[in-house]
């Protein structure tokens, strides 16, 4: 089918334009109409596995309220929870913990769209795409009193599309351990756009761990986060078991004179396609940054990593590190990676660099002769590969037992 | 700051080789059109192949568009505004030098390239070209001793027809890019090497190109083939006077070695850049490829780039043959609003191929210096190797400087690495050699110098003094 | 050494300096003589360094009143490389590494520029590769130094030889060695002890900055000043700097609590 048709199709099996986004599903429809869908003719998806971007618009958008009835592991004791049901008023059920605040609609009003706008890419397609179809949206501020852990879950329905959007503010010297979670389910599809705000002196530690798992699940991930002075964002995720994921980092500085750090694992099997998209921008003096991108590729699977990094003539000073690693392990999988660092600032130190390899000769040599078996020696390696990320995720994350998955992905 | 100023200024040289050489040439009306084809391929006597070959390449080039990919924007060029040919007035088949025009070989003299039997350079052989015709080569009787020819590629179409037909255009096909297609349809002459099995070419080969009429596309084509154990070390040169008009110079070079040959391909690029306002310059739209056909086979590029308002320029190598190696050396020095996007392919075919790529970008002024690479391992390149180090340095806060590095493996058993670096003249480092006596301009060169040494290092050893030379000009003015 | 009638090489008067907008310097006299050996001792953020970077002419401190005067020469004026010229060498407590940059040949075109201003013809590569090999011995240094980066991969003592060395190949008329012990074992304190030694004249002064005594158990100052708060709070003879290793800089507080008291 043509994209030109898949596109109408698809705006038309939306519901009508309404509610809080009413303008915002505007936006991204018409932008839509305009530029179409996805084609190898955009340079930022040309990699993309079209066949089974295609499948995920063929699913219907969920168009009623549902609930989702799985079995989710107990949060912890200082953590709260909030469940993301598709087009459920989302603080239904939720008793909103001392610190934590629903944002009013001028508050809305005044933010919503912003982050986004400002850490825009050129035809911003995974954007437009949640933009057309996202009917509720979760808004809340983090205040300074705010002590405890928060945990956002987002599962997926079968054979359904949903499409979330999440809207966060962390305040002025607020800190915040978020740990956001999305579970994929059989033949689902989901499109998720995060913006957070963070302000001067706020902190943010944000665990994704973004999971497929089930046959023919896929996922587009876009998090637009707008740092202002001395704050500090730590973004640590992993993404695994989709037979589609593109996930979408993007981090402007506005002033400068922040800290942020990455560190994002992709790992895929059978024939997965994921893709990270990571764009950083500094918009003042005296930024950092320290990014780590992993990937693991086996069997016909195939990791797209493409890192934007941009130091602007006002961002001096500022300090980059990129360091692509990447690992192939079969003979049918394929690795693309691709850093771009455009830079016009000349007080600047940025470095990066990108590794492709298998898992290291020596090393495996060196377990085997002490006995260790093959498959014990390659998974102890493995569990190190994987560990420069996971040891960085919140503990509660271990309750979602993914590392046990991951393990077994890989023999 | 002050220091940094200081610093611009001396990247800001004025361009010595900008001195136009009245002489009366011969050139074909403006335009392209298949009759323009029919006339340059008549006037060079060409066989009828090679005519079938530019007609060809001129029905692809019609279909295609001009590339914007790179984000480099500059003035389109008017292809019927263009003249497609142009030469000295004299005879084209001067039997030896003294029938060459001496306001050539003053030309040549002046540039610093003596051409007479008295003052020609000893060890290394010339191949001198002037708009679009080569008008002396040196050294041809002594290097056909050993079976090695070195002519311009229209003598070696009329000479060797059989090495041009089974060569041309198998490296770079004639419809790979716009301007590969156009220079495949029009091009001019340029320079042609052939090493037989077994020779090691026993001296230097170097084309120097020079472009002298304003209105004048150069489309210069040059090819080089090392037979089984051949070798060969080969540079060329380029300038052009200074006009407030862009000339495009679209070429392409093609490199083919067989089994344990290798090829050093080196380039000084000094064209004229245009002036301090963006105004005039060249656009050096190149297409230069090497094949490494042969099994343990080697081509090296190494280029110094100082040149040019724009350049888009990516030599690359096809590493077939198992256990070839492709290497790719470069420095790029860019300012004013010179824009250079540049780099290297390194596609890995055979089994344990091996590459190394080394890029220092240098970039000054408001100019924009990008390096823009792929290192590729296809299934069957098991073993491969590859190991990349791209380095830029800023001086002033207008300049830009990029970089792209495109990776892309589908092999387990390989391994690629890339690392880099940006950064500015550390004044600390400046100061360490100031406080020494070393005067601000040589401790701002000897810090340059320094930072390309990596690159310097690969040069042949009669042009690394040369080269440091040329960036010593653009960079220092009163020293070098 | 010292006769009455020496000549002054450097006089420092009521010298006030900063480093990113902050004074460190609060009015430093100091004059130093041919022949002379002076030793600054003081604690870390004393100004010591401040000092030597100021005489030398980093762009990074600012004089904001006070002079410096070399024979009689007022040097603010002067571009760092202008001052090594006229003799003023600055041995680095940390020298930076300069990859790419060949040590022989930076060593060349110093030792050519401080030629050229004494009116001394040029060294060709050859005649410099014998000077500076014989120089090298000053320091026990093996010629194969000559073949690497400017400082590049040295150790700590490598880096203070090659700085000794430069001090040899430019013959300056005052030297400043910035904590020129530090890192320093004991073998290579006394090479680099010794080799500052012997290349005293008559003609040139050293100035040795340092918070041990132990370089001074080496090479023996005529005048020991201590340095606190951005000035020269006490000058002595090598006893001093005795009396300082014994009781530690404490008494430098005292001192300053007797002053608060008498103001």
């Amino acid at each position: 089918m043509k994209s030109s048709t898949i596109c109408r199709e698809w705006l038309n099996s939306l519901p009508p334009t309404q509610g809080c986004l009413e303008k915002e599903q505007s936006l991204g429809r018409e932008l839509l109409s305009k530029h179409g869908m996805p084609s190898n003719k955009d340079e930022a998806w040309r990699l993309c596995n079209f066949n089974r971007l295609n499948s995920f618009f063929s699913l219907p958008i969920i168009n009623k309220s549902e609930d989702v009835k799985s079995k989710f592991p107990n949060k912890d004791k200082d953590s709260e929870r909030i469940i993301i049901n598709p087009n459920r008023n989302q603080f239904l059920n939720i008793n909103l913990p001392n610190g934590i605040e629903k944002l009013n609609d001028k508050e809305i009003e005044e933010n919503l769209g912003k982050i986004i706008k400002s850490t825009k890419v050129k035809n911003d397609l995974s954007v437009c795409l949640n933009q057309a179809s996202s009917a509720k949206l979760l808004a809340l501020k983090v205040k300074s009193s705010f002590n405890k852990s928060l945990e956002i879950v987002i599962p997926s329905i079968k054979e359904n599309s949903i499409s979330t959007r999440v809207f966060l503010i962390v305040e002025e010297g607020a800190k915040l351990d978020l740990l956001q979670v999305f579970l994929g389910n059989n033949n689902s599809a989901q499109n998720h756009l995060i913006e957070i705000k963070l302000e001067s002196k706020g902190e943010l530690t944000h665990g994704l761990i973004s999971l497929g798992e089930e046959k023919e699940s896929s996922s587009i991930c876009t998090v637009a986060v707008e740092q202002s002075k001395n704050s500090q964002y730590s973004l640590h995720s992993i993404h695994h078991g989709w037979d589609y994921a593109r996930f979408e980092p993007r981090i402007i500085q506005s002033e400068g004179e922040a800290s942020t750090t990455i560190k994002n694992l992709q790992v895929t099997k059978s024939k997965e396609q994921i893709a990270t998209h990571s764009l950083i921008r500094f918009e003042g003096p005296n930024g950092k940054l320290d990014q780590l991108q992993k990937a693991v590729a086996s069997e016909y699977s195939h990791c797209i990593f493409n890192g934007s990094i941009e130091v602007p003539q006002i961002a001096q000073k500022t300090e980059a590190a990129q360091l692509s690693r990447n690992l192939l392990l079969s003979k049918h999988a394929r690795i693309d990676a691709k850093p771009e660092l455009e830079i016009v600032a000349d007080d600047v130190r940025c470095t990066h660099g990108a590794t492709v390899s298998q898992l290291q000769d020596e090393e495996l040599f060196y377990l085997l002769s002490r006995g260790i078996d093959n498959e014990h020696a390659n998974s102890l390696l493995l569990k190190g590969y994987y560990d420069e990320v996971i040891s960085y995720l919140p503990k509660s994350s271990k309750k979602w037992n993914f590392v046990k998955n991951l393990m077994n992905d890989i023999k | 700051m002050t220091q940094t100023n200081t610093v611009e200024e001396i990247v800001a040289q004025p361009y010595k080789y900008g001195f136009t050489t009245e002489i009366e040439t011969e050139k074909i009306p403006k335009g392209l059109n298949e009759d323009v084809i029919r006339l340059i391929s008549a006037k060079k006597n060409e066989p009828d192949f090679l005519l079938k070959f530019r007609l060809r390449a001129y029905e692809q080039w019609l279909k295609m568009k001009e590339p914007d990919w790179s984000g480099l924007t500059y003035s389109k060029v008017d292809y019927q505004d263009l003249v497609y040919y142009a030469a000295p007035k004299q005879d084209i088949k001067k039997k030896s030098l003294d029938e060459v025009d001496p306001k050539l070989l003053e030309t040549f003299e002046k540039l610093g390239i003596p051409l007479s039997e008295q003052k020609r350079l000893s060890n290394v052989a010339v191949d001198a070209v002037f708009d679009s015709v080569s008008i002396a080569t040196t050294y041809k009787e002594k290097l056909a001793e050993h079976g090695v020819i070195f002519c311009s590629i229209s003598e070696a179409i009329i000479e060797r027809p059989d090495l041009i037909e089974k060569y041309m255009g198998t490296v770079v096909p004639i419809n790979d890019n716009f301007f590969a297609a156009l220079n495949s349809a029009v091009f001019s002459d340029g320079s042609f090497v052939f090493i037989p099995k077994g020779v090691e070419c026993p001296m230097e080969l170097s084309s120097y190109f020079r472009i002298n009429s304003g209105d004048t596309g150069q489309f210069e084509r040059t090819l080089i083939i090392a037979e089984e154990s051949a070798s060969v070390s080969y540079l060329e040169g380029c300038t052009a006077p200074m006009f407030d008009t862009n000339t495009l110079h679209a070429a392409v070079v093609e490199l083919v070695t067989l089994d344990d040959a290798s090829i050093k391909y080196s380039t000084v690029q000094n064209w004229y850049a245009g002036n301090e306002k963006g105004v005039g310059g060249i656009y050096n739209f190149v297409t230069k490829r090497g094949e490494c056909r042969g099994k343990r086979s080697k081509i090296s590029w190494s280029q110094v780039e100082t040149g040019s308002a724009v350049t888009w320029k990516y030599p690359s190598c096809l590493l077939q043959g198992d256990s070839s190696i492709g290497e790719f050396y470069s420095i790029a020095l860019t300012n004013n609003f010179q824009k250079a996007d540049t780099g290297t392919k390194m596609i890995h075919i055979g089994k344990n191929t091996k590459s190394k790529i080394v890029s220092k970008g240098i970039s000054a002024g408001q100019s924009k210096n990008s390096y823009r690479g792929l290192v590729s391992i296809s299934p069957n390149a098991e073993g491969a190797r590859n190991y990349s180090q791209c380095d830029s340095m800023l001086i002033g806060d207008k300049a830009s400087a990029n970089t792209y590095p495109y990776i892309q493996s589908k092999q387990p058993q390989s391994n690629i690495e890339h690392e880099a670096s940006t950064c500015r003249i550390s004044e600390d480092q400046l100061f360490y050699l100031q406080s020494r006596g070393i005067d601000f301009e040589e401790s701002v060169s000897m810090l340059i110098s320094g930072f390309c040494s990596d690159v310097f290092n690969e040069l042949p050893m009669e042009f690394a003094s040369e080269a440091d030379k040329l960036l010593a000009l653009k960079l220092e003015g009163s020293v070098g | 050494m010292i006769q009455s009638t020496s000549e002054t090489i450097l006089s420092i008067k009521d010298l006030h300096a900063s480093v990113e907008d902050q004074e460190i310097l609060h009015g430093v006299n100091l004059l130093v003589k041919e022949g002379e050996i002076h030793a600054i001792m003081g604690r870390n953020g004393s100004g010591k360094s401040t000092l030597s970077k100021v005489i030398a002419g980093h762009p990074s401190y600012k004089v904001l009143s006070g002079s410096i005067q070399f024979k009689g020469i007022n040097i603010l004026e002067l571009a760092p490389e202008e001052r090594a010229r006229i003799g003023i060498f600055l041995g680095f407590q940390y020298p930076v590494e300069i990859p790419g940059v060949s040590n022989l040949e930076f060593l060349r075109v110093a030792t050519n520029s401080r030629r050229k201003e004494l009116l001394q013809s040029e060294l060709d590569t050859f005649e410099f590769e014998d000077l500076v090999k014989e120089r090298m011995k000053i320091v026990e240094m093996d010629p194969a130094f000559l073949e690497r980066s400017v400082n590049e991969g040295f150790s700590g003592g490598e880096k203070k030889r090659n700085e000794i060395l430069q001090m040899a190949l430019l013959e300056p008329f005052i030297s400043i060695l910035d904590e020129t012990d530090s890192g320093l074992d004991i073998d290579a304190l006394r090479i680099v002890a010794s080799g500052i030694n012997k290349l005293a004249q008559p003609s040139s002064a050293t100035i040795l900055i340092t918070h041990y005594q132990r370089l001074l158990d080496e090479i023996t100052p005529d005048f020991v000043h201590i340095m606190a708060d951005g000035k020269i709070i006490k000058t002595g003879n090598k006893e001093l700097a005795i009396d300082l290793e014994k009781s530690g800089y404490d008494f430098i507080d005292n001192n300053k609590k007797d002053k608060e008291m008498v103001n």
